[in-house]
């Protein structure tokens, strides 16, 4: 039985050679990631460059990459370790410096997404670019360490992967000890921490954030020379070395290098044990289960600690396409259905094959338009999640003999579900982090699954049976057949509906829920969108549709084998849908036409021997695309095509903020209570209310009361506590203390108490930027399920003279329409107590008076209001009573005339050195 | 006395303008006040001037030095030193650090802000986000103080906390400008300190500067409060139907 222990800890020791290059790749990719928030998916790549140019330079040549230049220049004899290391160190760091300049200074003001897609296409170009050039090269390079052997009793290991994982960690040691001890490192951390901090400081948060990227190129470097030994040299391997790496950095929560390294060392060392154990244990896969050790780990920890993983870059960012609605769907249809049904039967050959992939990436297109385009996520497994669909396709017809049409519908289901099951990560973290959870997913997939001779039939694949319905075969064909008419036919049905489908979801109320939560996730929240369903369904739908697409992928290769899904292609998918655009229809059938196999890539096939380029190209369009042009080839062609009507919302530019005022004298407020008012009765109670955190008492002991049918105001200095006030009121944030609506206890998601008729402005306007004014308020009209949710956002509009604006985009108009549209949408759940967060704002005197007779009204309809407000006069208009807030505690409470004539407020406002010229 | 810092701008968020018009002059030693109530353009107008945002139209000269719009480094180069509104502290370095990071050659040594600002020194190892309100505003002025800055521009210094801290800061920041010469420019929701403190002061209400002057005058001016509160009978109205306003 030790003898068996024994084995173990061999395996655990076998794995500490590619765990050691997975801790330094981490660490490569923490430094990077702490300086300028870049989570840089070309570390592997960068990796692969720095070993292909060490192993050129150990034979005597200077290896290039870039195209133009000759492919290596002879250096006379070949180079020692060291200088050789040194150079290729150098190398790196220049190319990561460059990578800074050329690409990630210039996304500084971009969201985090946009620099990591970026990161995307560079890791493209650069796999391709290396795999190009180092195609003659060695496979694999001469031992660095010294490969001996130490036995101590059955345990034994070889040196040079005791040297490794040495030499790692004390790497990780050195830039700890830099990051402590350094003015370099001191300037690091705190750039990281704020970028303002960093400016009043004097610092210059460019000049760090290079000399990070270089020391993390350098550090790449090194990883890369380390590991030359160890792997040949395949492009796709070091490439997604990037994985594990990854996962180890997610541990190491992107911000220490030594957590980061000792994670990297400790999934290789369960990778490695993993393949021991699959040997050992039946029940186990017999390949590839080593794969699934980062998605472990990740899920694990993410599930476990639920990391405050910083979130760096801009607060107003340019946020990417807009999503419109989809305009004349009729008339496309009718247009589209009638060219796709001729061009099937006009193409011949390899041209009709290549039709038929179009339409089907088409699909993969459509998929990304809800995950990416409707819901803001980057999901890089969708093509993996075909390949499940298709998988399962394969075992349900010929295994179990189900006929098309259950079959592929089951299949796509079940797609559906792990499409759930992928989105539940993506609850806890944010943005790029799920990009690093679908990766992974789509590697253990592949590995665990398509690659595993056990489930899937190698190379070769497992068959697929064609489908048929009420006896016409609708398969592909084969021979002299192929490709048959009808599988087009089917294809093309397919697509459509999802097309149909797709548009159709952007202006149902799902669609808008998935905008809103993409925009704004708090303040859909507080809109009364259920955020986790919402997610979960946005995922499910694109992974139905993906599973739709892998289906029919499979029925037109008449076999499913892990190429057709694997881990390089899916990046490959996303990376041409981005290009094409995920903001609409268009989009997604641009994809189609230029994903591999399509009819623009024959085409280019036919003249051009495309090969590798093809991942260049499409990895420089992806990073041209994002600094750009973030509209997509679809954007670019409706703009042509002179359809972007900005409207007069563009001419806005210069004009001075104020509201156009229609005539409001005697309509009738669309606001309704849902019951008359009952005077003096409390609607809101809250006793003794405290919030702290970070240590900080924001408010302590506060008790105040909103009786029904008033309007409640509460002022008080700069920081005194009020929005945090709200805040908790709304469900924001963790409070302590009694709160009592209409009756019973106040608790429960935002969403939750939205619905229970509290309605709340933001004081920063949480408005969905991408969606105009209608379609803002029609969010807000989600909270009250009633049918009558679009007459109301009519009269709303009407109401407040927004009808001239109706279908600008938000992010257009000007301040005071803002706070109107900003209203309203909270007017539109029909609320029985609206929380206002300095709703005049930005507005000047008379539009703040103009504003006060609207509270007034909204009042004699039976909404109650508690009033967040600076502006004094407002306040004293249309108040019933006043709190008076200071320091997070309740310092006065009255009628207006009261606390006007109260000295201590006057105090804590306007200061104790002596008194204000009165009014 | 020609100015030191001299701003004459226009400053907002692409199309939306906070504030307009704005002709700011400050001479060597001098303090200027900025008050107003919120939302009318204040933190945008320092921000603006320090470099963090471009203005809409207009210029900051430092000196003689013009400093292009949008460039804090630039700005910061050429000795200015702007305390934000919400502090900017690195919260997860010590005090010592993080006066270490604004250290730099010319500047003053940071023993001298243990002089200034002795709180600071006891708490020197301690993460500078476990210091109290009075000590954080403390640190951040220390913090800008070691740059040695010729123009030095601070935003709500007064906010959250007790009056008596004010103070005491206040004249840490009088002294430190008849020292060494800086312009300074308070902006300030505390009037009266605010107005006690400086040389001169500029009213600025939703976006327009309806009063400047020496801040003696300011303070006396009879319609100071209903502008500052922006209530009282002296309100212009648009007309056009829109029902009952008056209350």
């Amino acid at each position: 039985m030790t003898f068996a222990v024994s084995e173990h800890v061999n395996f655990l020791l076998l794995g500490l050679g590619n765990g050691a290059v997975y801790g330094a790749l981490a660490v490569a990719i923490v430094v990077v990631y702490r300086s300028s928030g870049v989570l840089n998916f070309a570390t592997g790549a960068m990796a692969l460059q720095g070993a292909q140019t060490y192993v050129f330079l150990r034979q005597g040549a200077l290896l290039l990459v870039l195209p133009i230049l000759p492919r290596t220049v002879e250096l006379g004899r070949p180079w020692g370790f060291w200088p050789a290391l040194v150079l290729t160190m150098l190398i790196e760091a220049a190319f990561g410096l460059g990578l800074f300049f050329a690409v990630f200074r210039p996304l500084r003001r971009r969201t985090a997404m946009a620099r990591a897609v970026a990161s995307i296409g560079i890791m493209l170009v650069l796999s391709g670019l290396v795999e190009q050039r180092a195609v003659d090269g060695p496979a694999i390079a001469g031992p660095i360490f010294p490969r001996g052997r130490i036995e101590v009793g059955s345990i034994f290991i070889t040196t040079d992967r005791i040297y490794l994982a040495v030499t790692v960690l004390l790497l990780a040691l050195v830039l700890m000890a830099v990051d402590r001890f350094t003015t370099f490192g001191l300037r690091t951390r705190a750039a990281s921490e704020t970028e303002v901090g960093a400016l009043v400081s004097g610092l210059s948060p460019d000049r760090i954030s290079a000399a990070n990227w270089a020391l993390s190129g350098a550090i790449v470097g090194l990883a890369g020379v380390l590991i030359s030994p160890l792997t040949p040299l395949g492009a796709t391997t070091y490439t997604l070395f990037v994985v594990p790496a990854l996962a180890a950095a997610v541990i190491g929560r992107f911000d220490g290098v030594v957590s980061a390294a000792l994670a990297g060392l400790a999934i290789g060392m369960l990778q490695s044990e993993i393949v021991y154990l699959q040997s050992r244990y039946d029940w186990m896969p017999t390949s590839g289960a080593g794969d699934l050790v980062p998605l472990a780990l990740v899920l694990v920890f993410l599930v476990a600690r639920s990391p405050k993983i910083p979130e760096r870059g801009a607060i107003r960012s340019r946020f990417g396409e807009l999503v419109r609605a989809p305009r004349f769907v009729g008339l496309t249809t009718a247009v589209a259905v009638p060219t796709g049904v001729v061009a099937i039967f006009a193409l011949q050959g390899s041209y009709r094959a290549a039709l038929f992939t179009t339409l089907i990436m088409s699909m993969f297109g459509l998929s990304y338009v809800v995950v990416t385009g409707y819901l803001g996520q980057v999901s890089l497994a969708q093509l993996s999640i075909g390949g499940v669909a298709g998988f399962l396709l394969a075992t349900l017809t010929t295994d179990w003999g189900i006929p098309f049409p259950v079959a592929p519908i089951v299949a796509a289901v079940c797609a559906a579900m792990v499409g759930v099951v992928i989105g539940l990560p993506a609850l806890r973290v944010r943005g790029m982090l799920v990009a690093v959870v679908t990766l992974i997913f789509a590697v253990g997939v592949e590995a665990v699954w398509f690659r595993n001779p056990q489930f899937a039939g190698g190379a070769d694949g497992n068959s697929v049976e064609s489908p048929t319905l009420f006896w016409v075969d609708l398969g592909i064909g084969s021979g002299a057949d192929f490709p048959r008419p009808a599988f087009g036919l089917l294809c093309l049905a397919v697509l459509v509906a999802t097309a149909l489908a797709v548009a159709r979801l952007r202006t149902s109320r799902l669609g808008y829920n998935l905008l809103a939560v993409r925009s704004d996730e708090r303040s859909a929240a507080a809109s009364g969108v259920d955020v986790v369903r919402t997610k979960l369904t946005g995922f499910a739908i694109g992974a139905f549709i993906a599973g739709l697409a892998g289906a029919l992928l499979a029925y037109k290769n008449t076999r499913v084998s892990f190429e057709s899904y694997n881990v390089v292609s899916g990046l490959f998918v996303f990376a041409i849908a981005y290009v094409s655009g995920v903001a609409s229809i268009a989009g997604g059938v641009i994809t189609g036409l230029l994903a591999v196999g399509g009819l623009v890539f024959v085409a280019l096939d036919r003249s051009v021997d495309l090969g590798v380029w093809y991942g260049v190209i499409t990895g420089v369009a992806l990073v041209v695309a994002v600094v750009f042009w973030d509209q997509g080839v679809a954007g670019f062609l409706r703009r042509a095509a002179g359809l972007i009507g900005r409207k007069a919302g563009a001419s806005f530019a210069r004009a001075p903020a104020s509201i156009i005022l229609g005539d409001t004298g005697s309509e009738e407020l669309a606001v309704t209570a849902v019951e008359k008012s009952v005077p003096a009765e409390p609607l809101l109670e809250v006793t003794h209310l405290s919030v702290h955190y970070s240590g900080v008492a924001a408010v302590t002991d506060v008790s105040l009361g909103v009786r029904r049918g008033s309007i409640v105001g509460l002022i008080g200095p700069n920081g005194a506590g009020k929005t945090t006030l709200l805040d908790a009121l709304c469900g924001l944030v963790a409070a302590c203390g009694r709160l009592e609506f209409d009756g019973s206890t106040l608790t429960g998601l935002p969403h939750v108490r939205a619905r229970r008729g509290i309605a709340r402005t933001f004081q920063g306007l949480e408005l969905f930027e991408q969606l105009t004014v209608v379609e803002n308020i029609e969010i807000g009209a989600n909270v009250n399920r009633e049918a009558g949710g679009r007459v109301a956002a009519d009269a709303l509009i009407r109401e407040l003279g927004l009808d001239a604006r109706r279908d600008t985009v938000v992010g257009e108009l000007s301040q005071g329409q803002r706070q109107l549209v900003s209203i309203a949408r909270s007017l539109a759940g029909r609320p029985r107590l609206l929380l206002l967060d300095e709703p005049a704002s930005g507005l000047d005197t008379s539009e703040s008076a103009w504003l006060g007779a609207h509270l007034e009204k909204i009042r004699q309809r039976g909404v109650s209001m508690l009033l967040v407000e600076h502006d004094v006069a407002l306040v004293a208009a249309v108040c019933d009573i006043i709190y008076v807030l200071d320091f997070g505690r309740v310092i006065a409470v009255g009628s207006p005339a009261e606390i006007g004539a109260s000295p201590e407020v006057a105090a804590a406002y306007l200061g104790t050195l002596g008194e204000v010229s009165d009014p | 006395m020609s100015a030191l810092l001299e701003a004459r701008l226009t400053v907002g968020y692409g199309h939306i303008v906070v504030g307009r018009d704005i002709d700011l002059r400050v001479a060597a030693g001098e303090i200027c006040a900025i008050i107003g109530p919120n939302g009318a353009g204040k933190t945008t107008l320092l921000n603006t001037i320090a470099g963090l945002l471009p203005p809409i139209e207009g210029s900051v000269t430092i000196g003689s030095e013009r400093i292009p719009g949008g460039a804090a480094r630039r700005a910061s180069r050429a000795g200015l030193a702007l305390v934000p509104d919400h502090r900017a502290l690195f919260t997860r370095l010590t005090t010592l650090e993080n006066l270490r990071a604004a250290d730099r050659t010319g500047g003053h040594a940071i023993e001298e802000m243990f002089e200034l600002f002795p709180p600071l020194e006891t708490k020197a190892k301690l993460a500078a986000g476990r210091l109290s309100g009075g000590e954080q505003q403390m640190l951040a002025l220390a913090r800008a103080f070691v740059q040695r800055p010729r123009v030095l521009l601070i935003d709500e210094m007064s906010m959250g906390l007790a009056p008596i801290v004010v103070q005491s800061l206040a004249g840490s920041i009088s002294k430190y400008a008849a020292a060494t010469g800086a312009a300074v420019v308070l902006v300030e929701q505390h009037v009266p300190l605010a107005l006690a403190s400086s040389d001169h002061a500029l009213v600025l209400v939703h976006g327009d500067v309806v009063l400047q002057g020496p801040s003696d005058e300011v303070s006396a001016h009879p319609e100071l409060g209903s502008m500052y509160l922006g209530g009282g009978p002296a309100r212009p109205f648009r007309t056009g139907g829109r029902g009952d306003l008056d209350r």
